[in-house]
């Protein structure tokens, strides 16, 4: 195999796998609710049978055999032959993981362990699927030989297993466009499962012209003839209940018999290129839909982002040159000619819009909603929440989100933690919830929305809420801060605590959460993507986390501000307003502080905070108002000098300890801009340890 | 026949001493002599303006643009301690990789020519010799009827620069 056929071939089977997992979590929360989902579990065998041709394919060995067992599973379980129960799930579940670390494995593709691990889930595999219970068997009478004689196994399955849930089974016989039968059909189908299964379609043999399908659907539902007709018949759909034989009431208007012709042929002379339609008729419109989802798919190309970081910087240097095309502009309007000075600037503009235009069509390939990473999360949830014996309810909202590719590769774990600390600290166990009058699932809810240039996600929990006397006593007996400090601690810094290295507030120290190391790394981790944490806490009623994360970190736009002579990039999605120092400052335990509509604005003064001594005599102060999160802090500088847009660069290893900037810019005439990290100056201002130190030395 | 020997004699001999031949570039800060390692030298540049960098180690000039590439200036006469002198306009920076990313530049008064020096000429500094003040520092050049030279370890320099 070739080194890109191997990576085509990953990719495509992670692929299916994540789509296999999304489908289980389904089937799994389904599952909890009582409530069965052929459909999924159908959809999930046939991503499992696409996997296993896939893998025999190319000759990889360990999932090639483990897809094969899985899909006897998948199989027992539509046709019902497994019934869906937890351990089946956990069984489902563990394959999915072996499944990703097979592929991360396949270079080594016979390591002992990994076989020893496939060994064990295909052994679970065999021994859920021997023990099979007897399929029951409805009375035979009951269905319309005609009907039964043209189903698949599948099909007829499921047509018992609604006939045995006293369903009402209706035909609708409907007529397509050719061209458009694709979208009509799935749209009918979509509006029929709002009311029941799609048992089956097959085509009638019948048309009336001949670019005109007719299509017979059958279907299974609890609803009266009527409400079926108002929602599904039309122009050209008529529907009609199918007698069963154990309702004899109702007039049968309708004879099946067509069906059973369909099946052996279907004389369409017209449908010439759909050749395969008359040898497998009942088939092939879910093929042609298949395929045209696999075209679709064909179509997107992988690349990888260091490209498009590439393109980035490039587009930065366009707009560099932009801006030096328009001072010449200007400069030939002046001095020279202003016919060819209006021209110039007419081009500076067009080139600007096109610029923009390129600039949005690379962010936009950099971003990825946040639901694979979501379903990943879910899929930990389940599997901490079953390690640690609670039952957990995960209520996912905004999973269509969409934020930086890189931003999201780091985001895993952070929230991974979070969640594991919300279910492990957070969630009280069961006995204790039923005190509290709580219901006994605990729900976690992750939420994401974007708003601005940021993306917010919450991990809220229902539980028992930060107990800070816990807290407070831990920070006091690690030696963080002492008990005359406790006392002056506002609520927010308080909670702020936990962020510190080594305070973990449960005594009992669980393998799940660690001993209180992780949540300060969550920090960090957030910190370096330009992100804060933001905690809330009721006692007994719950905790929520909020993340504020910028959408991307590729080009952002930027305020230039002055301190001195020299020039600041600030991130405008940072700042929430600009005013003029105007209104008096005051000193509040040791800290400068304005008054910004009635409310204290805490104030940093740009010029004492980086060091900067030359002094320049300042009539006029400007405030740049900046917001992360729910936290402001007003940067006292000299002058606003405009805005831009920056393609920001690190500044490298060998000054990765100056803090205050992420990076820094280029500004046009090989200028270079230091741009703020704002979220790291709001930090070093405002964070309890500052406040700490502060109560220490003016106390 | 004979002087044809003593000819390939000789040429054996250059041969074996080429490589124990260091080559240098030579440049001069607050008018001493200093050297580094030619190898070392990824680019002499005139400096382009530089970005004060607040709080970073007082060895740092700043941060400058090479290219579009961001490059860390440290100025060799706060690494080695020396009084501030004007002489901006022979100024140049040398140009070093300290990692595969990251780009530092060392502003020296003016840079003077390439040396060839023979190990023999050079006195390195022993252990004891290296530490605080004069790491950085590999040695003594004494070229033939030249002035002293000071040999510094560009990278070494840098680093330290950087704090």
């Amino acid at each position: 195999m070739t080194d890109q056929g191997r990576e085509e071939f990953l990719n495509e089977a992670q692929d299916i796998i994540e789509a296999f997992a999304r489908n289980l979590l389904a089937i799994d929360a389904a599952h909890k609710r009582g409530v069965s989902q052929p459909e999924l579990i159908n959809e999930a065998f046939r991503e499992i049978h696409t996997l296993k041709g896939l893998s025999s394919l190319f000759g990889a060995k360990g999932l090639s055999s483990l897809t094969h067992r899985l899909e006897d599973l998948l199989d027992g379980l539509r046709l019902g032959r497994v019934e869906i129960a937890a351990p089946v799930l956990d069984v489902l579940f563990s394959a999915v993981d072996v499944g990703h670390q097979l592929l991360s494995q396949t270079a080594t593709d016979d390591d002992p362990t990994l076989e020893s691990k496939v060994k064990r889930v295909v052994d679970a595999i065999s021994a859920l699927t021997t023990t099979r219970r007897e399929k029951e068997e409805t009375s035979p009478n009951s269905i319309d030989p005609a009907i039964l004689g043209v189903l698949t196994e599948y099909e007829e399955h499921r047509l018992r297993a609604n006939m045995d849930a006293g369903m009402r089974l209706f035909r609708i016989r409907v007529q397509f466009d050719l061209m458009t039968i694709d979208t009509e059909l799935s749209a009918l189908k979509d509006s029929a499962r709002q009311i029941g299964e799609v048992i089956t379609y097959l085509p009638t043999g019948e048309s009336t012209a001949p670019d005109i399908l007719e299509l017979d659907l059958i279907l299974a539902s609890s609803q009266q003839l009527s409400a079926v007709t108002s929602l599904l018949g039309g122009e050209t759909a008529v529907v009609d209940e199918i007698p069963l034989g154990r309702t004899t009431s109702g007039p049968s208007r309708v004879s099946v018999s067509p069906l059973s012709m369909a099946r052996s042929s279907v004389a369409v002379p017209s449908m010439k290129p759909l050749t395969g339609l008359s040898e497998m008729p009942h088939k092939s419109s879910r093929l042609t839909a298949q395929v045209n989802e696999q075209r679709l798919a064909r179509r997107a190309v992988r690349v990888d982002i260091y490209k498009l970081d590439r393109l980035m910087n490039i587009v930065g240097e366009l707009s560099i040159l932009k801006s030096n095309l328009y001072t010449n502009a200007e400069a030939v309007r002046a001095n020279h000619n202003r016919q060819l000075g209006g021209e110039l600037h007419r081009l500076h503009r067009i080139l600007e819009r096109r610029l923009e235009d390129l600039q949005n069509g690379i962010l936009e390939m950099r971003m990825v909603p946040l639901g694979q990473m979501f379903d990943r999360l879910a899929r930990g949830v389940r599997q901490i929440s079953r390690d640690l014996g609670k039952e957990v309810r995960l209520v996912v909202t905004g999973a269509e989100t969409e934020i930086d590719k890189l931003i999201v590769e780091e985001l895993g774990d952070p929230l991974l933690h979070m969640l594991r600390n919300a279910i492990d600290h957070g969630i009280e166990s069961a006995p204790e919830r039923e005190k509290a009058r709580k219901s006994n699932a605990g729900t976690i809810a992750l939420n994401a929305y974007q708003k601005g240039s940021h993306v917010l996600i919450e991990v809220e929990d229902d539980g028992r809420g930060v107990n800070e006397e816990k807290l407070i006593a831990r920070a006091v007996a690690t030696g963080v801060i002492d008990e005359s400090m406790a006392a002056v601690l506002s609520r927010e810094e308080l909670l702020g605590l936990m962020f510190l290295p080594g305070l973990s507030t449960r005594e009992d120290v669980s393998e799940v959460s660690g001993r209180g190391v992780g949540m300060d790394v969550v920090k960090t981790n957030i910190a370096r993507l330009g992100g804060v944490i933001d905690v809330q806490s009721e006692r007994g009623i719950g905790t929520k986390m909020t993340l504020t994360l910028p959408v991307t970190l590729a080009i952002f736009r930027a305020l230039l501000v002055k301190v001195g002579e020299q020039e600041f990039a600030v991130p405008l999605s940072a700042i929430s307003e600009v005013n003029l120092l105007d209104s008096g400052t005051r000193e509040i335990e040791g800290r400068e502080v304005t008054s910004l509509r009635g409310a204290t604005l805490p104030l940093c003064r740009l010029r004492s905070f980086f060091g900067l001594t030359r002094e320049r005599s300042q009539q006029r102060e400007f405030v740049v108002v900046a917001q992360v999160g729910e936290r402001r802090l007003g940067l006292v500088v000299d002058a606003i000098a405009g805005q831009q847009d920056i393609v920001i660069k690190s500044l490298g290893a060998s000054l990765s300890l100056v803090r205050g900037f992420s990076g820094a810019t280029e500004l046009g005439d090989q200028r270079v801009g230091l741009v703020l990290d704002v979220a790291a100056i709001l930090e070093e201002m405002l964070s309890p340890g500052d406040t700490l130190r502060k109560v220490v030395v003016n106390g | 026949m004979v002087e044809r020997l003593v000819t390939s004699a000789r040429a054996a001999r250059s041969e074996l001493s080429k490589a124990e031949i260091l080559e240098l570039l030579s440049f001069s800060c607050n008018d001493e002599a200093f050297a580094v390692d030619l190898r070392a030298v990824h680019e002499i540049v005139i400096p382009p303006p530089i970005t004060h960098v607040p709080r970073a180690a007082p060895a740092v000039l700043g941060v400058c643009s090479v290219r579009g590439q961001l490059a860390t200036v440290v100025d060799l006469r706060r690494v080695l301690g020396l009084p501030a002198m004007d002489t901006e306009r022979r100024a140049r920076i040398l140009l070093a990789r300290t990692s595969e990313t990251d780009l530092v530049g060392l502003r020296v008064d003016e840079v003077k020519q390439v040396v060839r020096l023979n190990v023999s000429q050079i006195e390195f500094t022993g252990q004891a010799f290296g530490n605080d003040g004069t790491e950085g520092v590999r040695g003594i050049g004494r070229p033939p009827g030249g002035e002293v030279i000071v040999l510094l370890d560009l990278i070494a320099v840098l680093t330290k620069g950087c704090g």
